[in-house]
């Protein structure tokens, strides 16, 4: 016990000593969410410019560029003769789509056939393509129902409904109702977040040890490791707090945790971490080349969690992959908890998963330091 | 002059085959992210979205709309509930993105004309997947809904045609532009793989020179190059040039001719524009290692930079909707102005004309460092490693 608090200790001196070791478990997870929920924190983008080339120039095709110009997502920029010079407007980044309603778009509705709207999205971003078709059928679906009313002229509106909309559908958003980017990409990044920093702080500490020793890791008895594991934990519990109880409440990102289940999540996820960084830290051969191994590994990990390309789709080599990390089974547990409100038991896998590594690395960390 | 640039390149060259993190940061980790992005987006889009299916009315009515559903190509129905509770549960889980809810009474209802309404339940904390399945889901209830219509419409003696037409009247033609197929891959993959180029390039480069003043050789360095530090740099950085360049070439052919992405402009476009974007990086990694002469703050900032350019290129979230002063700031970063020459030339098939900025500024990053030299020079002779 008195090795295991002496190692504690020391540890504890050696890290808060070191700035280098300090800048990554410290500054880092503190600064890092800040930046990215600033970054996101518009959640949304409204109002995409797109220009309308108009060769029907009808009542009815005006009630469609006016409606199409007073939804939130889109807004009507330009008005263009043809369409090759709203192209051009597209080239120099003007809009970033153009809607093109043909000259026989009133006729044909008046005559009872299909009138064809054609719009053409700019692919630079999936944003600017859903925002721009999502707009222009809703549009398209109000107008409908009003061309239907005017062809059913003597019915009420409660009849029309029933004629044209017999079965109408709503969409509600769960734990994410707007659909905003910082809801969903926040929750993954404060989590791998607290892996990085600990491959990053605690992979400096070794490769610095590991210099100063002439090229050759100190042997580490259990009692050492257990009180190295105890001096990080100590400095990460704190960062762990603030990153995922203050952060998502400063930038009002949902927070449906409930307090004793997210701390009971989170730390198997930080015990896993510190004994991964300990055990990874065996490839960090100077002070400054964990950074140069861990960095990059951050956006592959972020991928590899299912968070944005969906799990479902994930080849399994890949997922099996995925679950030598800790931020995978964390990243997952931690949406189901914050954001859905989940329990211990819903998470129940990711749970275990977190102490089955906790336990493999506690092992593999003892072994290579043999 | 020259024989200054030879000593140093003969010099730099025994550093980089004796240590494996040179090869490591230009070669393996770069191939090893492209080949696990490339299979992990294998589809293109993803399919068979897990979704659950609630159908509390259970007549054919529900059922037909519940056969049309899974028919979708991203939907994937893998549970039947009894109750809503049980399929947010298991939306809890994460086992299903959705779940799709058909209320009792809904066929008896739609006879007696009441419109009942048919709700889908979306797990948007997936961006993607629960977009995915909306746009599903909703494609499948309009269907249901223009179904009734035209049903009632040519029961009461319209013909087909008349009915559909009469249902929807406006109907809109949707043309992706550079990307019709709509691939997360394309979308994704074309920024992702130059980004983590670029991130190693601003380690690396932070790391290579900075590793001349921790271990004192910066004077030997300067030695070698006959005291001229312009030499010294160049003999320093361009055999890193060549190993990136080749990483680039690399996944150029391999997003273009093995993977096929879209490409609306000659494949040596793309290729020249990688390789703008390696030497503006390492240009942005020597602008850092001479502005902050220690590895630690050299490198930190260059990783911090290298990872906030996935951000803030735009390629994944515009950045119209980021707050104002961060849309200002996206061009302190090469990667943002990789993405948009991609995005207006490959993409897109613009004139080279519309992306001169872009160049422009991809440029001027070469240039950044040029006025530190002599700091750097100074900082080679001077400095002493701190840890």
């Amino acid at each position: 016990m008195r090795k295991i608090i002496l190692a504690y200790l020391h540890e504890l001196k050696c890290c808060t000593s070191d700035i280098g070791v300090m800048v990554f478990l410290l500054l880092v997870p503190l600064g890092y969410p800040l930046l990215y929920s600033y970054i996101y924190s518009h959640q949304v983008v409204r109002e995409i410019p797109v220009a309308v080339v108009d060769h029907s120039q009808s009542n009815m095709s005006h009630a469609f560029t006016r409606n199409t110009d007073a939804t939130p997502d889109v807004a009507v920029a330009y008005s263009c003769i043809d369409i090759p010079s709203a192209r051009q407007l597209m080239e120099k980044d003007k809009v970033k789509g153009i809607i093109y309603i043909p000259q026989n778009f009133d006729s044909t509705i008046k005559n009872g056939e299909q009138a064809h709207v054609s719009i053409f999205c700019s692919m630079a971003s999936f944003f600017y393509y859903k925002a721009i078709l999502v707009a222009c059928t809703e549009v398209s679906l109000s107008l409908n129902s009003h061309i239907q009313a005017t062809q059913l002229a003597r019915a009420t509106t409660e009849e029309i409904k029933i004629t044209t909309s017999p079965l109408p559908n709503e969409a509600i958003g769960l734990s994410n109702p707007t659909a905003g980017f910082a809801n969903f990409i926040i929750p993954a990044i404060l989590i791998l977040v607290l892996q990085q920093v600990q491959l990053l702080g605690i992979g400096m500490r070794m490769g610095t040890e590991y210099e100063k020793n002439g090229g050759q890791y100190p042997s580490l008895g259990i009692n050492r490791l257990l009180g190295r594991g105890a001096a990080y934990l100590t400095i990460l519990l704190p960062v762990a707090t603030y990153a995922l109880c203050v952060v998502p409440h400063i930038f009002g990102l949902p927070q449906l945790a409930d307090g004793t289940t997210l701390a009971l999540f989170a730390l198997p996820y930080l015990l896993a971490c510190i004994f991964l960084a300990m055990t990874l830290g065996c490839i960090v051969h100077s002070r400054e080349s964990a950074m140069l191994l861990f960095v990059f590994t951050s956006v592959p990990l972020l991928f590899l969690s299912g968070i944005s390309w969906p799990g479902s789709s994930i080849p399994l080599f890949w997922k099996v992959f995925s679950y030598i990390f800790p931020s995978t089974p964390a990243i997952n547990g931690f949406i189901a908890i914050n954001n859905m409100g989940a329990t211990l038991a819903d998470v129940s896998f990711e749970y275990c998963v977190l102490w089955v590594q906790t336990a493999i690395y506690f092992a593999a960390s003892i072994i290579i330091r043999k | 002059m020259l024989r200054g640039l030879r000593r140093v390149v003969r010099r730099e060259l025994r550093i980089i085959f004796s240590h494996r993190i040179y090869l490591f940061c230009t070669t393996a980790a770069p191939l090893l992210c492209f080949i696990l992005f490339a299979t992990l987006m294998d589809e293109g889009l993803p399919t068979g979205l897990p979704v659950a299916m609630v159908d509390a009315d259970n007549t054919p009515l529900s059922q037909r709309i519940t056969r049309r559903l899974d028919a979708m190509q991203q939907i994937d129905i893998v549970k039947q509930c009894a109750d809503i509770g049980e399929a947010t549960r298991a939306m809890r889980r994460e086992d299903i993105y959705a779940l799709y809810y058909i209320p009792r009474g809904t066929a008896r209802r739609l006879i007696e004309g009441e419109r009942p309404i048919l709700s889908y339940y979306l797990n948007y904390s997936y961006l993607v997947a629960g977009s995915l399945t909306y746009r599903d889901m909703y494609i499948t209830s309009l269907l249901a809904n223009a179904a009734v219509g035209e049903a009632t419409l040519t029961a009461q003696g319209a013909t087909e045609l008349q009915a559909t037409n009469f249902v929807q009247p406006v109907v809109i033609e949707t043309n992706a532009l550079g990307n019709p197929w709509l691939s997360y891959a394309v979308y994704l993959n074309n920024t992702l793989f130059p980004g983590v180029v670029s991130l190693l390039i601003f380690i690396l480069t932070a790391y290579s020179v900075t590793q001349e003043i921790k271990y004192r050789t910066g004077a030997k360095w300067l030695q070698a190059a006959g005291n001229n530090i312009l030499v010294a740099v160049a003999g320093k950085l361009l055999p890193q040039t060549l190993l990136f360049s080749l990483t680039a070439i690399f996944y150029n052919i391999f997003l273009y001719k093995y993977l096929h992405y879209p490409l609306n402009t000659p494949l040596s476009d793309m290729i020249a524009a990688s390789l703008l974007l390696i030497v503006a990086s390492q240009s942005l990694g020597l602008f850092l290692a001479s502005a902050l002469p220690s590895p630690r703050w050299a490198m930190s900032i260059a990783s911090l930079w290298g990872v906030v350019s996935f951000s803030i290129s735009g390629f994944s979230f515009p950045i119209e909707g980021m707050s104002g002063s961060i849309e200002a700031a996206t061009n302190l970063f090469p990667l943002r102005h990789y993405f948009m020459i991609y995005s207006n030339k490959a993409l897109l098939g613009y004139p080279t004309a519309y992306s001169w900025v872009h160049y422009a500024a991809l440029l001027t990053f070469c240039l950044l460092p040029l006025p530190l030299m002599k700091r750097l020079k100074y900082a080679l002779k001077n400095y002493r490693y701190i840890e």
